[in-house]
């Protein structure tokens, strides 16, 4: 289907089915109402085959370019109906699987994400193991009839919800660096694995801690080849930033637009209003082009990082003004309004530390798209 | 549209022209190589070729005023804003007409002035005898700016449509001679800490460096990104955006890439100081990334509506 014919398709329908999308809650929702309304967002747009396309046939989708699926966030997110970080997921965990699992894992497992059935999650960071991700070190030893995994992973997004865990472990020696990971597809439920929620300064517990005492994996759940690891990780990180960003930047178009309409007279600077919009627009203009290369089938590479370092610019500066305009309700307010703009403000400090922090970003374009070399 | 071949065959061209020594040898390069055909056939490919490798190369040529010129029909040296305004040049008071303007080329004999009056603009032909032309030496004399001043009676007016969609035009091909110039600075900066040496290690090891560098190129293609979504929209909103944005950009280039060569970029010896003096003055020209980020900020919060967005 074409994007245009997508499009007004999708947005007809959107109207025609207001009442049967909108959340059951006000404001932004605890975390479990915002999965129940995720899973029931995402099984009403697959069922009717809006989810479906822009994604593999042989994986359930329709097919077609990619372009879709960047609307369809973009529609979602502009309309309140999901929360974007956690609706994002999928185009981060999903092109991982359809790349490297093997075939009919695939296609048994990427539906369910699709539709909602399961929730998955990205065990990459560990306590030692931040921004320097190929120190990790939690391991998996091949036994009879498949790995046994013992660590620990930190910052784990959503693990209490999910049914899968797609899992980097320490296989090589731990010299071994990037080279020794091998990228593993968990369930959830198997014995020796326990979640903590952590309670983030937003009032949160979306990250969590997850523990791995012997757990068994069999061989056919390995992501790739053994030790190739670095490669799906590679490949998973430019999907984190790119779609998912996409979808970010209609939000905080839409939450702009909120705090215009609710900031009283003279709270908001000019300028700061005018330098926040064009970086704004600049995203949107980058990130489309991203889009564009994505549905054209290029690979994705370094350059998402711009994507990214902008994102996390525009993320704060949008907040910086909810945190002028809106001083008192974020600072006293106790309303459902006000402790909406407060946890999203809070979370916005963090846009310059997950996903790959700012620092990290700039490393990467100073190393891979400027030709630095190495900073050692 | 032009082709993929002919549009290499014509920056090649480009490139060529800006080899010239002085800006009549590249006006005079740039008419054989046929750019105000390429202008007709593609507008797009002929202003951002230009611009941006004017840009790189720290050339100046007549091609924005030629640019107005062809966007209002206009028959002779238009003249351009006052430095920091865009608003047209031309004041009218009864019989008067106070003027005061720029130019990027040696103009003849007569100038065209455009004036708001009321609801509409005016265009006057205006004797270049009646104002006062002032090269102007300034930050960067090499950029070769006249400064137009003066008043004048009694001249003839025509009714004039179009001065936001030229000016709009003008902003774009500025912002792409920012982003040219940008880039030509993060590439000397880029140089220089590959070879430069300080306790052992070249300084392009070391974070702090790095950053700057990376902070550099980030600004720059959002300022790109934008220059590309005006080209798709042709909104004079998102044309003045882009000006905004390539004249942010390439201060944000100048700190960083001065900071990073140190010493020599601060010397004559070195390119880079050409560069900083050029961004000072064209990030004013057609309204300065500060003023124009200001008024469209004053527009949102007054209107409280965002400018549309970028469809996908």
């Amino acid at each position: 289907m074409e994007l245009d014919e997508f499009r007004t398709s999708l947005d007809a329908w959107l109207d025609e089915q207001e009442g049967a999308l909108a959340p059951d809650h006000d404001g932004l929702g605890t975390l479990d109402e915002q999965m129940a309304q995720l899973t029931k967002v995402k099984r009403l747009t697959f069922d009717a085959g809006w989810m479906r396309w822009g994604w593999p046939v042989r994986v359930g989708g329709l097919g077609g370019t990619t372009l879709p699926r960047a609307y369809l966030g973009e529609a979602l997110t502009s309309r309140d109906l999901v929360e974007p970080g956690i609706y994002s997921m999928a185009e981060v965990l999903a092109p991982t699987m359809i790349d490297f699992a093997a075939p009919e894992l695939a296609a048994t497992m990427v539906p369910r994400l699709l539709r909602g059935d399961e929730t998955w999650c990205q065990g990459f960071s560990e306590p030692g193991t931040g921004s320097n991700l190929a120190s990790l070190s939690c391991r998996a030893v091949r036994s009879h009839g498949g790995w046994r995994v013992t660590g620990q992973k930190v910052w784990t997004s959503l693990a209490q919800y999910s049914e899968r865990c797609v899992l980097l472990t320490r296989t090589g020696s731990v010299e071994s660096a990037h080279r020794g990971i091998t990228a593993l597809f968990v369930d959830m439920d198997s014995p020796g694995i326990t979640v903590r929620p952590i309670e983030s300064m937003h009032g949160v517990e979306e990250f969590c801690e997850v523990f791995f005492d012997d757990v068994a994996v069999p061989f056919d759940r390995t992501l790739g080849e053994e030790g190739q690891g670095w490669s799906v990780a590679m490949d998973l990180l430019p999907y984190e930033r790119s779609t998912s960003l996409w979808h970010r930047a209609a939000y905080l178009h839409r939450r702009l637009q909120q705090l215009l309409d609710a900031a009283p007279p003279d709270t908001l600077d000019a300028a700061e209003v005018g330098q926040t919009t064009q970086l704004l627009y600049a995203f949107r203009a980058r990130s489309r082009s991203t889009q564009h290369r994505l549905a054209r089938g290029e690979d994705l590479g370094p350059e998402t990082s711009i994507d990214k370092v902008l994102l996390a610019t525009i993320e704060q500066a949008v907040f910086d003004l909810v945190g002028d305009g809106l001083a008192s309700d974020l600072a006293i307010g106790d309303g459902t309004t006000s402790e909406r703009w407060r946890t999203e403000f809070l979370y916005s400090r963090a846009a310059t530390i997950y996903g790959g922090s700012a620092e990290i970003q700039r490393n990467i374009i100073a190393r891979r798209l400027l030709d630095l070399g190495s900073d050692r | 549209m032009i082709d993929a071949a002919a549009r290499e065959l014509f920056e090649r061209g480009i490139g060529h022209a800006f080899d010239q020594p002085t800006s009549e040898a590249v006006d005079a390069a740039l008419g054989e190589l046929g750019w105000h055909d390429a202008l007709a056939a593609d507008q797009r490919a002929a202003v951002s070729a230009l611009f941006r490798r004017q840009g790189e190369v720290s050339a100046t040529s007549s091609a924005l005023d030629w640019l107005l010129a062809s966007s209002l029909g206009a028959d002779g040296a238009v003249v351009l804003p006052a430095l920091g305004r865009w608003d047209p040049p031309g004041e009218v008071y009864g019989p008067r007409l106070r003027v005061n303007g720029l130019s990027r080329q040696s103009i003849g004999d007569r100038v065209v002035v455009v004036a708001s009056a009321r609801d509409k603009d005016i265009a006057f032909d205006v004797p270049a005898a009646d104002l006062l032309l002032r090269p102007v030496h300034g930050v960067d004399p090499q950029l070769e700016l006249l400064e137009i001043t003066g008043e004048t009676v009694d001249v003839d007016g025509q009714p004039l449509i179009g001065w936001e969609a030229a000016l709009a035009l003008g902003q774009l091909a500025v912002g792409h001679e920012l982003v040219g110039a940008s880039r030509a600075m993060l590439e000397l900066a880029r140089a220089h800490a590959l070879e430069r040496v300080q306790f052992g290690r070249p300084i392009a090891t070391f974070q702090a460096i790095r950053h700057r560098l990376a902070d550099s190129l980030v600004a720059i293609e959002a300022a790109e990104a934008v220059l590309d979504a005006a080209w798709l929209d042709r909104s004079p909103q998102t044309a003045a955006m882009a000006k905004a944005m390539s004249g942010r950009s390439a201060r944000i280039a100048a700190r960083h890439c001065q900071q990073v060569l140190a010493g020599i970029g601060f010397t004559t010896e070195h390119a880079l100081h050409r560069y900083v003096r050029r961004v000072l003055v064209l990030d004013l020209l057609l309204g300065s990334s500060k003023a124009l980020t200001r008024k469209l900020g004053s527009e949102v919060v007054a209107s409280r509506q965002l400018p549309p967005l970028l469809p996908l």
